[in-house]
C-alpha cells in the first residue's frame, strides 16, 4: 500500500478527510443518495484502516478530537520545551566557561555543537510524534549560535554580520531535514537580518545600524515572499506560508515606521512627503495582499494584509481625529468602521462564491 | 538511514566544521607574525565591567578598554565627563569628517532639506588610533592643572565663598584622579587607510590602530568638532584562563571609581585584524 504521504502534517491532513469522507458517506446513505455495495464497503473500509494504522505507526497521528487536543498542548509543550532547553544551555555554558582554559573552552563549544546536531538525528530517526526531534533541534541550533558567538567573545573577534549566514544556513537545514516550522522562522530572521544588514552596508553605514533605515528590510521582505514560488514546498506542510507571512511583515512593519517618522527614510524628500507616500503604498500594499491572497487561496496572506490594512487606516484616524474629537466620537468612528470592513468583506466573499461557479447561487 | 538523510547530517557536520575553522582561522591570522601594535596598560585603561543581575552568572571575565578624547575648550568636561562613552574631539572637524566618508556640506545649508540630509548620514566604521600615555595625555594633565590654578585664584580674589572652596576641592580631586586614576588611553586620529595612519604614527608601543564607529553631530559642539566617536568595534577583551589570578578579586567588586582596585599591568598585542588579546599580566 502506497502511504502517499511525506509527513506528519500530511498523513494527519489524509486522516482527517477519510473522516470527514466516512461522515458524509454515512449521511449519504442514510438519506438515499448513494449505497455502496458490501464488497465497495469493505474495500474502502480495509484501505482507509491499512492507512490510518500506517499513518499511526509512522507518523503518531491524532485519530480522534480528544487525541488532537492533547496534541495541541504537546505542541505548546514542546515550544515552550524547546525555547527554554535552548536558553539553558546557554546560561549553562556561561555558568561554568571561565573554569576552563581556552582549548576546553572551543573543545566544549565543538563538542556540543557537533554532539546536539548528531543527537537531533537519531532522535528524529526514534521519535514518530515529532515533539522530541523539535526540543533536539532547538538545543542543536541554540548549541551552533553559542558556539559561534563564544568564539568571538573568547578571541574577541570583531563582530560581524556574516556570523549570521551560516545561522541561517544551518536553521533552514534543521527545519528541512526535521520538518519543523520553528527552526524555519529562526532561519528566516537570521536571513533577514543578513540581506537587511548587507543592503545597509551599501550606503556605507556600519552594519549594526542597519535597523535605523527601514527601507533596508525591503529586499529581504520582497525576497521571501517569492521563495516559495521558486522553491517547490508541497512536501513542508505551513512552510510556503511561513515565508509569506514573514516576507509581508517585513514589508509592511518598516512601511508603518517609514508612514510615521519619515526622517528614518533613505528618500531625499520632505518628512511629510515621504510618511505620505509610505501611507498609500502601506494602504496600497496591504489591499494588494489581500486581493492577491484571496485569488491565490493563501488565507495566511489575506490575514496578514487585513491585519496591517486596518493598522494603518486605524493609525491614520488617530492621526487625524484623536486630538479634535471627543473620545466617545473617535471610538464610534472606529467601530462604525469596522462594521463598514465587515460589510465590505461580506461582499467580496458572496462575488467570490459567484466567481467560483455559483455556488451560493 | 536514506541517501537524503546521510547527506544533510554530512552537510550539517561540515556546516559547523566549515565555520569554526574560518572563524579559527581569522584568529590565527589575526595573531600570526609580529603583533600590529603593543600597549602596556593597568587598571586605569583596562575596568571590569559593572555585573548586571544576570551577569552574575557569567563566569568569563573580560575587561573593558577605557579610551578618552581629548576636549580642549572645555577642561570641565573632561575632567568630569565619563570616560569611555564616545566623544567629539576638535580633531574630528568637517575636513576629517569629509575624508571619513561623510557629506558635511549641507551643514551649512539653510534649508530644512539640507539639514536634514546631513543628519540622516549613519555611523561609519573606520581606523581609529589609540594613544597611550602621549601628547594628549599630557595636555589633558596641563588643562586639568591649568583648571585648578584659576579656579585657586578666583577663590584667592572673593576669600570666604563657600562654593568657591567647594569648587576648588572638586577640581583638585578631579586633577589627583586625572595623575593617577583616569585612563590614559587617548583617541588621537581616524582614518580609513591603515599604512597612512602608521606612517603618521609609526610608534607601536605607544599607538595602536582599532576598528571604531564615527558619527556626525547635528548641533554646535564645545570642542568644534564636527564628528562623534561612538564607540570601538572590540570594547571589551577576554581574560585568558592562565591570566585569571591577576585579576581574581576584579570581578566581584563593584567599584565604579576604581580607587580599591589591586593595580596592575598588562600587555595587550593588537594583531593584523586590529583584534586585542592580553599577552601578560602582573599584579604591580
Amino acid at each position: 500500500m502506497n502511504m502517499s504521504a511525506y509527513s506528519r502534517t500530511e498523513a494527519q491532513q489524509r486522516a482527517d478527510e477519510i473522516g470527514v469522507f466516512q461522515s458524509e458517506l454515512d449521511r449519504l446513505e442514510h438519506e438515499g443518495v448513494l449505497t455502496l455495495t458490501e464488497d465497495q464497503r469493505r474495500a474502502v473500509k480495509e484501505h482507509q484502516r491499512g492507512l490510518l494504522a500506517q499513518y499511526s505507526q509512522a507518523f503518531d497521528i491524532d485519530r480522534d478530537t480528544q487525541s488532537r487536543q492533547l496534541s495541541i498542548g504537546m505542541r505548546v509543550a514542546s515550544f515552550l520545551g524547546a525555547l527554554a532547553l535552548a536558553a539553558s544551555v546557554f546560561f549553562l555554558f556561561y555558568q561554568f566557561w571561565g573554569l576552563f582554559p581556552e582549548t576546553a573552552q572551543v573543545g566544549i563549544l565543538l563538542v556540543a555543537a557537533f554532539g546536539s546536531f548528531g543527537a537531533t538525528f537519531v532522535i528524529q530517526a526514534r521519535d514518530s510524534t515529532g515533539y522530541f526531534t523539535k526540543l533536539a533541534a532547538m538545543v542543536a541550533f541554540a548549541c551552533f549560535v553559542l558556539n559561534i558567538a563564544m568564539l568571538g567573545q573568547i578571541f574577541n573577534i570583531t563582530p560581524s554580520d556574516k556570523a549570521l549566514l551560516p545561522w541561517a544556513a544551518f536553521a533552514l537545514l534543521l527545519a528541512y531535514s526535521c520538518d519543523l516550522r520553528l527552526l524555519l522562522a529562526a532561519g528566516i530572521l537570521c536571513l533577514i537580518a543578513f540581506v537587511s544588514a548587507r543592503t545597509g552596508t551599501w550606503s556605507g553605514m556600519y552594519w549594526l545600524h542597519f535597523g535605523e533605515r527601514p527601507e533596508n528590510f525591503f529586499p529581504a521582505a520582497i525576497a521571501l515572499f517569492f521563495v516559495p514560488q521558486v522553491l517547490d514546498h508541497r512536501r513542508f506542510q505551513g512552510f510556503a506560508a511561513i515565508y509569506r507571512v514573514f516576507g509581508l511583515v517585513t514589508l509592511f512593519l518598516p512601511m508603518l515606521i517609514l508612514a510615521n517618522w519619515g526622517q528614518t527614510s533613505y528618500l531625499d524628500f520632505d518628512r511629510t512627503l515621504i510618511q505620505g507616500f509610505y501611507q498609500v503604498l502601506g494602504f496600497a500594499g496591504s489591499a494588494g495582499a489581500i486581493w492577491l491572497g484571496t485569488k491565490s487561496h493563501w488565507p495566511e496572506v489575506v490575514n496578514t494584509g487585513m491585519t496591517f490594512f486596518v493598522i494603518f487606516l486605524y493609525t491614520k484616524f488617530y492621526d487625524w481625529w484623536w486630538e479634535i474629537m471627543p473620545k466617545y466620537l473617535f471610538f464610534l468612528v472606529i467601530g462604525l468602521s469596522a462594521v463598514l470592513l465587515l460589510v465590505v468583506f461580506k461582499r467580496l466573499r458572496t462575488v467570490r462564491y459567484r466567481g467560483d461557479g455559483g455556488a451560493s447561487a | 538511514m536514506t541517501w537524503s538523510r546521510k547527506y544533510t547530517l554530512v552537510a550539517g557536520l561540515g556546516l559547523i566544521a566549515l565555520t569554526n575553522a574560518i572563524a579559527l582561522f581569522g584568529v590565527v591570522y589575526n595573531r600570526s607574525g609580529a603583533p600590529e601594535a603593543t600597549l602596556r596598560l593597568t587598571q586605569r585603561e583596562l575596568r571590569t565591567p559593572y555585573r548586571w543581575y544576570g551577569g552574575r552568572e557569567n563566569s568569563g571575565l573580560a575587561l573593558s578598554l577605557v579610551w578618552r578624547v581629548l576636549n580642549e575648550r572645555s577642561p570641565e568636561i573632561q575632567i568630569y565627563g565619563y570616560v569611555g562613552t564616545g566623544g567629539t574631539p576638535a580633531w574630528l572637524d568637517k575636513a576629517k569628517m569629509e575624508a571619513l566618508g561623510f557629506n558635511t556640506s549641507a551643514a551649512a545649508a539653510p534649508s530644512d532639506r539640507s539639514r536634514m540630509r546631513y543628519e540622516k548620514q549613519l555611523p561609519r566604521e573606520v581606523l581609529l588610533v589609540l594613544e597611550l600615555e602621549g601628547p594628549a595625555y599630557q595636555r589633558s594633565l596641563e588643562l586639568a592643572t591649568q583648571h585648578l590654578a584659576r579656579e585657586e585664584a578666583k577663590r584667592a580674589s572673593s576669600p570666604g565663598d563657600k562654593n568657591l572652596d567647594s569648587r576648588v576641592k572638586n577640581v583638585r580631586e578631579a586633577l589627583e584622579g586625572e595623575a593617577s586614576r583616569n585612563s590614559r588611553l587617548f583617541v588621537v586620529d581616524a582614518g580609513l587607510e591603515l599604512s597612512a595612519l602608521r606612517a603618521k604614527y609609526p610608534d607601536t608601543s605607544r599607538h595602536a590602530i582599532v576598528h571604531g564607529q564615527v558619527r556626525l553631530v547635528s548641533f554646535d559642539t564645545s570642542s568644534g568638532g564636527t564628528g562623534y566617536i561612538s564607540g570601538l568595534s572590540i570594547e571589551s577583551i577576554n581574560v585568558p584562563f592562565a591570566l585569571r589570578d591577576v585579576f581574581g578579586g576584579a570581578t566581584l567588586v563593584v567599584d565604579f571609581d576604581q580607587r580599591n582596585r589591586v593595580p596592575f599591568e598588562a600587555t595587550v598585542a593588537f594583531g593584523k585584524r586590529f583584534e586585542p588579546w592580553i599577552t601578560a599580566a602582573a599584579k604591580k
